[in-house]
């Protein structure tokens, strides 16, 4: 089931009042998100991506296009209900305790009193900020406004839940018990929209990715396909003598990394067991092999670079 | 409805976190201990004394008086301690990182203004009930004169100050600055509307048509709270109202703001 859908999404923002000329931040944006996904949103600064989660919160109007979710119009407030929202940068009334965050938050999302009161210690427990709830929110430090931010994102329950740099100015222990949190959500079903910059931590959750850029989608895929450098299998072996090495290179059309180490191209299992297969009959000893990967980091920034090559 | 009202208890709460408001009721409390203190027994019935038979009417007199000090303090100190507590709220709302989380929820953005509105509305009135019903049980009690029109003031009051704070919404909605919304308010109430209030004087200062028809079209397109604190005066004395014509006009002003302040609200991206 998609929970978000956008199709020829277009925002532009005025550069001025009355003026025609404008910004385009989002253009012809179409992409869809299916429930029970972690989903990451990447680009760089000004590549659109808060404003698409603007637009589907309500936030933002859209120019043109279509964007809904659970096949709701954005305009129709009703969804919000089953939606959570941490944005980047959040400001909380000051004035408020944690405690009185996640009540006041919990009843604007249309929760009862009551039962925002008994969701507030789990959720105080689950961020670990129960012994800072009756703390005024002005002395909390800045990873300490992101749990009680995620906490008010999670009081109604929500189906699908947007986080805008979540694990912004947390600690790296922090950071550990928010991934934790948000695979532990996605196996409840619920779907995570994730904007980070932290692109290892991207990485390490999201099922899927979608990488914009000036406004408009370049890739969308799974973290595996999108890291996916074709079938390189790297192989890690005791030391090769010359006889080995040069049936390698003419043989397999390996490419040598020192006596023990070398990268073979297969095109399918067969040919991948026929040099496991030849090293065993030389006696070699096979330590490890795996396909190689490119990090989701190094992806981006080819991709991010090869589009700013084109432009130019 | 639940979000609604968690605006309206929002507004109760960060207008008691801004001291300001802590400050009228501190303020408030001190007029009510002062008539409990300056207003006695013994001064009544020694009224009475002094003017025998027309000693009812002098009680009468004094209270009406007294009511109608409160009433024009009242008005003043409501304009002045509210404008510059209620000013904030609108700048305070859209500020980034806070109309966000706001926007997110399952609420529309007509029923926010319209909850902002009701909020400051009611923590006035709740002010203003606190002031003169106070004073009003107090001069009641000590004197025996039961005067009920001094309680519609507390309606009076609430709806000059809600034309003002609906004037004051838009301002923020459209600056986002506290400042410009404060400044504004306090324009209106002390320098617009009083000036417009003596233009029937003005014009015998002015031939020129088109300064009039200027002057009569603010007039009657701005709201009128010194118009309004007049006829609740008047209403208190006992005299004949004229005309209610500043009411009518005050209300369409209200009206017609709110209904400006949610259409641009409804368009804006935050």
């Amino acid at each position: 089931m998609k929970v978000i859908s956008t199709k020829e999404l277009v925002k532009v923002y005025q550069s001025k009042l009355f003026s025609k000329d404008g910004i385009t931040a989002l253009d012809n944006f179409t992409f869809d998100v299916e429930q029970g996904e972690i989903f990451g949103l990447l680009g760089p600064n000004g590549a659109g991506k808060t404003t698409l989660i603007k637009i589907l919160l309500g936030i933002v109007l859209k120019t043109s296009g279509d964007a809904r979710v659970f096949e709701s119009e954005v305009s129709n407030v009703a969804y919000k209900k089953k939606v959570g929202y941490l944005p980047e940068n959040h400001r909380f009334p000051n004035y408020l305790t944690g405690e009185q965050v996640i009540r006041y938050f919990g009843k604007l999302s249309g929760i009862e009193g009551t039962k925002v009161d008994s969701k507030i210690d789990t959720l105080l427990e689950m961020v670990k900020m129960k012994e800072w709830r009756n703390v005024k929110i002005k002395k909390y430090s800045k990873g300490m406004m992101q749990r009680i931010g995620i906490a008010q994102a999670l009081v109604n329950n929500p189906e699908l839940i947007f986080l805008d740099e979540p694990t912004d100015g947390v600690d790296p222990i922090g950071r550990k018990e928010i991934r934790d949190l948000l695979l532990n959500l996605k196996s409840e079903g619920k779907t995570i929209f994730l904007n980070s910059h932290l692109l290892s931590e991207v990485e390490l959750i999201c099922d899927k990715v979608a990488i914009l850029n000036k406004g408009k989608l370049l890739k969308t895929g799974s973290v595996d396909e999108l890291t996916s450098t074709g079938n390189t299998f790297r192989f890690f072996t005791s030391e090769l003598n010359d006889k080995v090495i040069n049936y390698l290179l003419t043989g397999f059309k390996a490419v040598l990394h020192g006596n023990s180490e070398f990268t073979y191209n297969s095109s399918n299992d067969e040919d991948l067991n026929k040099v496991i297969d030849y090293l065993r009959q030389q006696n070699v000893l096979i330590r490890s092999f795996y396909q190689e990967k490119s990090s989701l980091e190094s992806m981006f920034i080819n991709l991010i670079g090869q589009e700013k090559e084109a432009v130019n | 409805m639940i979000q609604f009202a968690a605006i309206v208890t929002g507004i109760f709460r960060e207008a008691i976190a801004k001291k300001i408001f802590l400050g009228f009721m501190v303020i408030s409390t001190l007029i009510i201990l002062a008539f409990v203190f300056i207003v006695n027994l013994d001064s009544v019935d020694g009224m009475i004394a002094m003017f025998g038979a027309s000693g009812d009417t002098a009680v009468k007199d004094m209270v009406i008086g007294f009511q109608i000090l409160v009433l024009n303090f009242s008005y003043l100190l409501i304009i002045t301690f509210c404008l510059i507590s209620v000013s904030s709220f609108i700048p305070s709302m859209v500020e980034k990182g806070n109309i966000d989380v706001l926007l997110s929820k399952p609420i529309s953005r007509g029923a926010i203004i319209i909850g902002k509105f009701t909020g400051g509305v009611l923590l006035i009135f709740v002010s203003l009930l606190y002031l003169i019903g106070f004073v009003w049980l107090i001069l009641s009690v000590k004197t025996g004169y039961w005067h009920i029109p001094f309680l519609y003031s507390v309606f009076w009051l609430t709806f000059s100050f809600a034309a003002i704070y609906s004037l004051l919404i838009f301002i923020g909605l459209v600056t986002q600055s506290s400042v410009v919304s404060m400044i504004t308010g306090f324009i209106l109430a002390f320098v617009v509307t009083p000036v417009l209030a003596v233009r029937s004087e003005l014009f015998s200062f002015i031939s020129n048509d088109a300064v009039r028809f200027v002057i009569d079209f603010f007039y009657y397109i701005l709201p009128k709270p010194g118009a309004i604190a007049d006829i609740s005066a008047k209403i208190l004395e006992g005299k004949e109202v004229t005309s209610y014509e500043p009411l009518i006009t005050t209300a369409l002003f209200t009206i017609a703001m709110l209904t400006i302040s949610i259409s641009y609200f409804r368009r804006r991206d935050y």
